[in-house]
C-alpha cells in the first residue's frame, strides 16, 4: 500500500495566509500538502489532479512566489462529480469495489470480476509485490514478451520475482483498453503509463495482453504478454 | 502503428499465421499448425466441461478429430501492439470424429512477433454447447 501522509497537524507559514485561514477556518486548505492530505492522495497526484481532472485549485499571486489554496466544498463538489474510475483504486482495493447492484446482468458480473482480478495484478505492480499479484494467476501460467528486445517467456513466477525485484511503482498510471469475453475466456488489453522502479527506471510504458480463463467460477490469468514501449 | 503499410504488414502476417491453424483444423493435420505456435505456447479451455490445457492436447485433438472441411472461419478482431498482437476468431460449422456435427467454437489468440514471423503465444477457446 502507498503510505498516505495522515492529515498533517496545519503548519502555516506566511501571515499572510494565516490571516486567511483565520478568517475561514476550516474551510480552506492552505497547500498542496493539505490538499494532498484531505485528498489522501500524494502531493504529486493531486498536482497531476489539477491539470488532467480540473480538481479545483486557486492561487494568491506574491512577490517572490504564488501558493495555492483550495476550498473544501469546491473539493467535495468535485470528487462527487469525478467519474468513480476503478483504476483510481490502489491496493486491496480490488477486495472492496462495491457488489454490483445488477447481479442479474451476466455481462456486468463478469465484466466486474473479470476487472477485480487484473486490480490484483496492478496492485502488485504498485506495491511492488509479486505475491499480492499471485492470487489473479492461474498456477500454471505463463509470460512473454520483448524487453529492449529481448525476448522472454516462461512460467509466471519469472513476473513475481521481477515484480519483488523492481520495487514499488506508486505512480502507475493504468487504463483498461479492452475487455473481450467469450463465456469462459477473456482478453484485457491494460495500457500503463508511469512505470518507476530499481529495474525499470522512471516514466516507462508498457501494454500488457492477458488471457483469462473462467474455472471453477473464478477467473484466472492463465497468460501476461507484454510489450515495453521504447522511450 | 507507425504508418498503414506498417500496419497492414502486420496484419498481413498474423493472418498468415492464423490461416495455418484454420488449414490444420479443416485439414485435420496438426503438422499444418505446429508452424503458428511458439515453442512455448500455451493452450487453455474446457472441452465438455474438462478443462484442457497444453498444445500437445490440442495438436492430438485436431489429428484425432480428423477433416472438419465445412468450418467458416471469421476473424473478429486483430488487436496489435508492437511486439504483441491479439486475434478473436469464430469459428462455425466444426465437424469431426471428435467434435459431432456443427459446433461452434470462439478462439482468443495472442500472439508475439518473433523474428520469424508472428506466433501463436496462447490460444483460449470456449466451445458453445
Amino acid at each position: 500500500m502507498i503510505v498516505l501522509a495522515a492529515r498533517p497537524a496545519v503548519v502555516y507559514s506566511s501571515t499572510k495566509v494565516r490571516s486567511a485561514v483565520r478568517n475561514t477556518p476550516q474551510k480552506t486548505l492552505e497547500s498542496w500538502k493539505q490538499i494532498a492530505a484531505y485528498l489522501e492522495r500524494s502531493e504529486r497526484t493531486v498536482r497531476r489532479w489539477e491539470t488532467t481532472e480540473k480538481l479545483p485549485v486557486h492561487r494568491r499571486e506574491h512577490e517572490k512566489q504564488d501558493t495555492v489554496f483550495a476550498y473544501k466544498h469546491e473539493i467535495d463538489a468535485w470528487s462527487r462529480l469525478r467519474v468513480k474510475c476503478p483504476i483510481e483504486l490502489s491496493l486491496d482495493d480490488g477486495d472492496v469495489l462495491p457488489a454490483n447492484p445488477h447481479a442479474d446482468n451476466t455481462y456486468l458480473t463478469e465484466h466486474d470480476a473479470i476487472t477485480r482480478v487484473v486490480h490484483r495484478y496492478i496492485a502488485g505492480c504498485r506495491a511492488g509485490e509479486g505475491e499480492v499479484m499471485r492470487p489473479a494467476f492461474h498456477p500454471s501460467a505463463t509470460m512473454s514478451g520483448f524487453c529492449q528486445g529481448v525476448e522472454y517467456s516462461g512460467s509466471i513466477e519469472h513476473v513475481f520475482d521481477w515484480i519483488n525485484q523492481n520495487g514499488p511503482a506508486p505512480d502507475i498510471n493504468p487504463r483498461f483498453a479492452r475487455i473481450e469475453i467469450v463465456e469462459t475466456i477473456a482478453v484485457v488489453h491494460l495500457e500503463v503509463q508511469r512505470w518507476s522502479g530499481k529495474l525499470v527506471g522512471a516514466q516507462a510504458r508498457a501494454s500488457d495482453v492477458f488471457t483469462l480463463l473462467k474455472c471453477d467460477g473464478e477467473w484466472k490469468i492463465t497468460h501476461k504478454l507484454f510489450h515495453w514501449h521504447d522511450r | 502503428m507507425a504508418n498503414t503499410q506498417q500496419y497492414l504488414t502486420e496484419y498481413d502476417g498474423i493472418s498468415k499465421t492464423i490461416q495455418m491453424y484454420i488449414d490444420g483444423s479443416k485439414q485435420g493435420k496438426s503438422e499444418l499448425m505446429r508452424p503458428a505456435f511458439h515453442a512455448d505456447a500455451s493452450f487453455f479451455g474446457y472441452a465438455g466441461g474438462q478443462l484442457a490445457v497444453g498444445p500437445a492436447f490440442l495438436f492430438d485433438w485436431i489429428d484425432k478429430n480428423g477433416p472438419a472441411p465445412k468450418i467458416e472461419p471469421r476473424i473478429v478482431s486483430v488487436d496489435i501492439l508492437d511486439s504483441i498482437a491479439m486475434v478473436r476468431l469464430e469459428v462455425g460449422g466444426w465437424s469431426g470424429k471428435l467434435a459431432g456435427s456443427d459446433v461452434r467454437m470462439s478462439d482468443l489468440f495472442t500472439l508475439l512477433k518473433t523474428p520469424s514471423g508472428w506466433r501463436i503465444i496462447q490460444k483460449a477457446f470456449h466451445w458453445h454447447a
